[in-house]
């Protein structure tokens, strides 16, 4: 139910951002996140509120799911200043909440590895009982940082997770043409760690390999790679045509929607209620977002030290 | 280098002192650390089990344990961007990078994620990180393992960059690096770890950043100058002291922060100001100094600042070739008298 809430909460958000962008511009780059909405919120459904989260790049599922409010959010994406990152970090890949364990996610896509393992470095040193998330897309499971990190996690068996989000697409470059094995997960052996393939289509199904995977780290026992097969039902970013696909999809005809198969396991009327407050939450914060003051130019000379 | 000037220390008090190596003084500085707080722990290749290719951490994975005192793979990416998240996750990493030149296969840690974590993410964040990166020519180590790139670090904002010259400054601005919230580029120049000096005894001897020292007073001519570059300085000075040209040389000790209101006092004191730097001499940081000044004090100059620098080449292999291409004491003499004349 808790799930439910807040894979659609997600959906209606992905929308208003959608629609925004389409009628109004914006002043920077949306990766849209919409079909993904349910491994995205299933596996951190997993995590315990002190666990550390870095997250990808698609959407922004991962920190709302996390324990984010919207308005932030929100107003990271608008630039105004009640965003998490008052205009410094606006746009898409940002969001940050020391608070609720969201650590921040790097520009350059596939620095969350390393960054991940340090993290976990700390909560094995501080012996804190903490586990590190760190999600990322196919396509950043090409960097050399994805090995360096992988390597020495496994070897000093660090309490990190690693959530694969395979959605087919590293931009334009299709994923059977870019790796040399049916899987990401495939590659898991190399480092002595399991790798594990679950449809990411199914919230649940990812929230379980999710929550052994993650009591699995917490036990010392090491790193898991969770691969969870989605895929990108928008451009790589909002206003990409995308002229290098066919197989184009349309945001109502989401195959597999996690929305309806969540949906499905709901009675009706409860399902209306969840959908009413949903939409009215997202609505109000998007408003309220939308109605706050941009950062003031001399915030852009705070915040380089300490 | 016995006479060079003692380092303040922020007790202010006068302090005992011995003669410690600069190897030996950065060593002391990350036991006293590493037993001064709990958070503090080292990472880099070959640095426990071996003790440093170099020596730095020898006898540190005894005391302190594997834990502490971590061997990792070779794994640049991970040693800095593994000290960024360990950071992030409330430990206070000081790590080694085998050579300087090294920077560049951790380039995205470095000059991203240590320099723009806390700004991309509206100041959530602290990244209190050392990275040590032992730096300069050192006698045929060739062109990737011998540069001088603490311009680099100076040039991308958000990184704090030391570069010390003495044994008491190797040990005190480590202290501070290691004390300080932001990240920190501690560029040791090898060339110098076998030198000796003066270093104060008391566990709380610290050299504060953005503290320019004054190597050697002078009345006629201003050097500034870092690393290894400082001795020959000194020894220039000596030089020309002797045909009656007084020259101050000073050594900013870091240059982020740069104590850049030392440096303008000096010249409108003797009105002439030559830069020396081991680093290549196109935009280089003498070129950052000539320009600050010119910008403070363009009438207090009595002549055009000059810049001393190695040769815009790679470096060779070859030590007697590697020697060529930096400054050489009497390159500095050389310039010196030149520049004394215009």
């Amino acid at each position: 139910m808790e799930i439910y809430r807040k894979v659609v909460t997600v959906r209606f958000a992905e929308l208003r951002i959608r629609d925004h962008v389409e009628t109004e511009g914006f002043g920077g780059f949306w990766h849209p996140g919409i079909g993904q909405e349910g491994l995205q919120v299933g596996a951190i459904a997993a995590m315990r509120p002190e666990d550390y989260l870095y997250y990808a790049h698609r959407g922004l599922g991962y920190a709302y799911a996390k324990g984010m409010d919207m308005v932030p959010l929100f107003g990271d994406l608008l630039g105004r200043a009640v965003g998490s990152t008052r205009g410094k970090g606006g746009g898409t890949v940002h969001f940050a909440s020391a608070e609720h364990g969201v650590l921040g996610q790097g520009g350059t896509l596939g620095s969350n590895f390393v960054l991940g393992a340090g993290t976990a470095l700390a909560s094995q040193l501080r012996g804190d009982g903490r586990v590190t998330v760190v999600f990322f897309g196919d396509g950043a499971s090409g960097r050399g940082t994805w090995h360096e990190a992988a390597l020495q996690a496994s070897v000093w068996k660090l309490p990190v997770v690693w959530v694969c989000e395979n959605n087919g697409w590293a931009l334009s470059a299709r994923f059977e043409d870019q790796s040399p094995t049916p899987h990401v997960a495939d590659r898991a052996s190399a480092y002595g760690m399991p790798g594990v393939i679950v449809d990411g289509q199914d919230a649940l199904a990812v929230r379980d390999a999710t929550a052994d995977a993650i009591e699995r780290a917490r036990r010392g026992e090491g790193p898991t790679l969770i691969e969870a097969k989605t895929l990108r039902i928008r451009g790589h970013y909002e206003g990409d045509r995308q002229p290098y696909r066919e197989d184009q999809v349309k945001d109502d005809e989401i195959p597999n929607d996690p929305v309806h198969r969540l949906g499905a396991l709901i009675p009706d009327e409860q399902r209306r209620t969840i959908d009413g407050d949903a939409r009215r939450y997202v609505e109000e914060a998007f408003a309220a977002a939308l109605a706050a003051p941009r950062p003031d130019t001399s915030v852009i000379y705070e915040d380089v030290w300490a | 280098m016995t006479t060079m000037q003692q380092p303040a220390s922020v007790t202010g008090a006068v302090d005992s002192e011995r003669i410690t190596g600069y190897a030996r003084a950065i060593n002391e500085a990350l036991a006293e650390e590493l037993r001064r707080d709990e958070r503090v722990f080292l990472m880099g290749q070959d640095i426990g089990r071996l003790g440093g290719v170099f020596g730095l951490t020898k006898g540190l994975l005894e005391e302190f344990g594997t834990e502490r005192v971590r061997d990792t793979a070779i794994n640049e990416t991970f040693i800095v961007g593994g000290a960024a998240g360990a950071a992030l996750g409330g430990m206070v990493p000081v790590v080694e990078l085998q050579f300087a030149d090294f920077l560049f296969t951790a380039a995205d840690e470095i000059f991203h994620k240590l320099a723009k974590w806390r700004y991309m993410h509206g100041g959530q964040f602290t990244l209190p990180v050392v990275v040590r990166l032992p730096s300069g020519v050192v006698g045929g180590a060739g062109a990737e393992h011998s540069q001088s790139l603490e311009t680099i670090a100076m040039h991308v904002p958000g990184l704090k960059v030391a570069v010390p010259a003495t044994p008491a400054d190797a040990k005190g601005l480590l202290k501070s690096a290691v004390r300080d919230p932001d990240p920190v580029l501690f560029f040791e120049h090898k060339g110098l770890y076998r030198v000796k000096g003066p270093v104060p005894e008391s566990p709380d001897f610290v050299v504060p950043f953005g503290s320019a020292r004054v190597a050697r007073p002078g009345q006629d001519l201003t050097i500034v100058a870092t690393g290894l570059m400082v001795g020959r300085a000194v020894e220039a000075a000596e030089r020309l002291a002797a045909e009656g040209i007084d020259v101050e040389v000073i050594d900013p000790r870091t240059l982020v922060p740069l104590d850049i209101e030392s440096i303008v006092a000096s010249v409108e004191k003797t009105h002439r100001l030559m830069v020396v730097h081991e680093a290549a001499r196109t935009a280089g940081f003498g070129a950052e100094i000539a320009a600050q000044v010119q910008e403070r004090a363009f009438f207090a100059l009595d002549a055009p600042v000059w810049r001393v620098g190695g040769s815009d080449i790679p470096l060779p292999q070859d030590p007697t070739l590697e020697q060529a291409a930096i400054p050489s004491a009497d390159d500095i003499v050389t310039a010196a008298h030149a520049l004394a004349a215009v």
